[in-house]
Parts: structure tokens; sequence; C-alpha cells
């Protein structure tokens, strides 16, 4: 006895090569005797060349000439930084973490670290001996109250202006870290087009901020990447955990507000 | 030296023009592309000993590349950027020598591609391109494989549908003389 209700997912395994023996099996048998199985069958082996087929000329476009030498360049310098004198390791006070995506996935922090303020009392930390205390995150300058209403208030992917100041606060996710603390990573412009990039969890009723990466300004207001990188490392570190849904977001700030005001 | 970094390093360049070509179909643009070539390039190095030697290099490449992709995404939402249109058709290339017929049809494909919803466009590349298997492509992308399936086959369908590839050229493969 033959089947003919394979669902397109079967059929795909099927095209796929994979599909169990069994199954497979049957579904072979189906289609010596039903025309219109075949033609499903086809479909999916049709898409998957035509797709490889179209993508194809990607692969051989020659390589711009300046990434390959970036990337040569990366590589060699990693190399006889590793021959050299030990990494510098950045520790946070977070514990260590033991999930999956750190093992496998966590970047060393210290690599790329440009300067980090840790907590509003703050230290900084250079690379290579470069560090510029002179330029002082604004974040350090930046009032408390008022980071700590935006932190509350401002939905994610919405920004405000900082009152009393001529600084630009932007959110950007909410998320938990490893130990399920509430954070929320944000940036906040200045007038001098500079940004910092941050990270600020809750402990207990008060907002910390953990990691702060300030950005020289770029003329477009964005944080350039290797700043990203370094939170990037950084939220590795923390497990943290994906963006929370806007919803769900919406009503953890709620439920901050109103103990706010409670208290 | 460490031997992590020499054997990733050694890897990583060999494997730009693929690394390249995810890149470019997740931006659907060659210059931020670029980019975060070089920024995922980076990032391996920096965690090469991370990589377990016997498992795919491909794989583990393609999931630094996504992450960094979506950190990208996830700011670039928070600005209000949106990606232009027109580079949707970067995504298409040039085919160089081919005759006008084949680079017509090898175009609409392409674009098909470029028009699918990311996370329909990624798991085909992944799947169907890079040749990744379904389990592999659910590690990359961090979803079950389920997820894979069922996305995957809707890519396909849609993909057939926008480029007109139809069953009936592909019965000859599937059956390969079966038929009368």
């Amino acid at each position: 006895m033959t089947r003919t209700d394979f669902s397109d997912e079967i059929l795909m395994r099927f095209a796929d090569g994979e599909l169990d023996v069994e199954t497979s099996a049957e579904v072979e048998r189906a289609m010596e005797t039903d025309d219109e199985l075949v033609a499903r069958v086809g479909l999916f082996i049709e898409t998957r060349q035509a797709a490889k087929t179209a993508m194809k000329p990607l692969l051989e476009e020659p390589l711009p000439a300046e990434l390959k030498s970036a990337v040569e360049r990366t590589v060699a310098e990693k190399a006889s930084a590793q021959s050299g004198s030990a990494p510098r390791v950045v520790s946070f006070p977070h514990r260590a973490a033991n999930d999956r995506r750190i093992s496998r996935w966590a970047a060393p922090i210290a690599a790329s670290v440009v300067a980090v303020i840790a907590g509003f009392g703050g230290y900084w930390l250079g690379r290579g001996g470069e560090a510029t205390p002179s330029h002082v995150l604004p974040l350090a300058a930046l009032s408390k109250p008022a980071l700590d209403e935006a932190l509350v208030t401002v939905a994610s992917g919405a920004e405000r202006q900082l009152p009393g100041s001529d600084q630009r606060f932007r959110a950007i996710a909410t998320f938990r870290d490893n130990a399920q603390a509430l954070c929320r990573e944000f940036e906040v412009d200045s007038a001098d087009r500079s940004t910092v990039v941050s990270v600020a969890c809750l402990a207990g009723a008060e907002w910390r901020v953990t990691f702060a990466v300030a950005a020289p300004g770029g003329s477009d207001g964005y944080a350039p990447a290797s700043s990203l990188e370094t939170l990037d490392s950084y939220l590795t570190a923390i497990g943290a955990g994906q963006p929370l849904e806007t919803a769900e977001e919406a009503k953890i700030l709620g439920d901050l507000r109103q103990k706010r005001e409670a208290n | 030296m460490s031997d992590a970094v020499k054997d990733v390093g050694e890897r990583l360049i060999a494997f730009l023009p693929n690394l390249r070509r995810f890149a470019i179909s997740l931006c659907r643009s060659r210059d931020v592309a670029d980019d975060l070539v070089q920024a995922a390039c980076e990032r391996a190095l920096a965690s090469a000993e991370r990589f377990e030697p016997g498992t795919r290099f491909d794989a583990w490449m393609f999931r630094i590349l996504r992450n960094l992709w979506i950190d990208q995404v996830r700011r670039q939402k928070t600005v209000g950027i949106q990606d232009d249109i027109s580079e949707r058709h970067d995504i298409a290339g040039s085919s160089g020598e081919r005759e006008a017929e084949a680079r017509l049809t090898l175009k609409t494909v392409a674009e098909a591609i470029g028009e699918l919803p990311e996370e329909q466009r990624e798991v085909l590349i992944l799947v169907c391109v890079e040749e990744l298997s379904y389990r592999e492509a659910a590690d990359v992308l961090d979803i079950p494989i389920g997820t894979v399936m069922s996305r995957l086959a809707r890519a396909r369908k849609s993909l057939a549908e926008t480029a007109g590839i139809t069953a009936k050229t592909a019965r000859s493969h599937v059956m390969k003389g079966v038929e009368g």
C-alpha cells in the first residue's frame, strides 16, 4: 500500500536527502505511480539547484583587495600578538558564565577594548597604554535621576532628550543576563557628537551601569563597529539573552514604574 | 604562535569568498557586507581557541557573522534606517559571459531570493547554497530544526512561484527515465 498524503516538508526532506530510509522508500514507491508527487518533489530539487546557480556568480567575484588585505593583516597581527605577551584580560564583576553560548562563542574581551568604565565611579582601561583619561565619558556627567527615569520609561527603539542636558538617550534593547537580572542596552549621544554605548542592569531597585564604551563621534552619530564589538563581547560574557519582545518589555517597565511610585 | 589562531587564520582566508557571499545575502549590500566580513574575521580570530577542530568551520563562521549582523540590524531598527530597496538587487551580481537568456533567468532567481523574508532567505542560503544539513543550519541560526524545515519549505515554494520555476521542468531530473 502506498501513501499519497505526504506533506511538503516530507517531500523536501526527501529531495534534500534528510529523510529516514523507511519513509524515503515509501515516497519512492508512491512516486512510481503518482505524477503529481513527482512534480512536487521535483520542485524542491529544482529550487535548490536554481538557488545554487543563482548565487554562484557571487562566489566568483574577485574579493575586494581592501577586504582581503584587512583580513590578512588581522590574521598576522593576532598571530604575532599571541606569540608575544599574554593577552590582557578585563574582568567584570559578574559571575563566570557556564552556558553553552558562552563556552562556544565567547570572545576574549581584552582585544578590542577601547575604553571601558564600570559603574558610575568608573575606572579606565586602555589598549596598549593608549588610555585617554582626559576625555571624560559623558555618562559620568549624566544625572542619575534623569538616567534612571529614562531607563524605566523609554521603550527600546525610542529616544528622548534627557531633561536638563544636551544629551539624547536612545534605548536599544532589554534583556536578562545569566543571573536573570534585567538589563537595558542604550546609547547616549552628546552635543559633541560622541556616543556612549552602555548597559545598565537592575541590582535590587537600583540601576547600575555595568558597561560603557565611549565611541568617538562619527558624523552620523553612530557608534563605530569596533565599539559594538566590545559591547558584543561583553553581552556574551554576561550571558545576555535574546532581547525581550516589545509587549514584555512594556509590561516590565510599567511594573518598575509602579513599584517606584509606590516607594 | 598559537596553532588555533594559525589554523583559523588559514581557513578564514580560504573561506572569504563564501563568507562574503553569505554576508551579501544577509545585508543585500556589498559595502555593508565587506565590513561585516571583516568584523566577523576579527571576532573569529579573537576566539580562535573556541573553534573545535573536527566541527564545520563554515557553520562556525556563518554563525559568528550572522550574530554580528543581528546586532547591527537591531541598531539600525532603533535609529530607523531602512534598507535601500535598490540594493536588494545587488545580490543578483553580474553573471559574466553567460548568454542573455540565461542571465535573465538567473537574475530572476537571484532577485526572488533577495525578495524573500530574511528568515527564509538565510535558511535557503545555508542549506541549498552552502549545503549545510538541517541540523547544522539550525545550530547556526539558533532555531529548532522543525523551524528550519518549515522556513525552508516556504522559501522554496515562494522562490518557485516568484521565479517561475515549474515542476514540469523538474520531472526529468527526478525520475530519470522512469517516465515514459
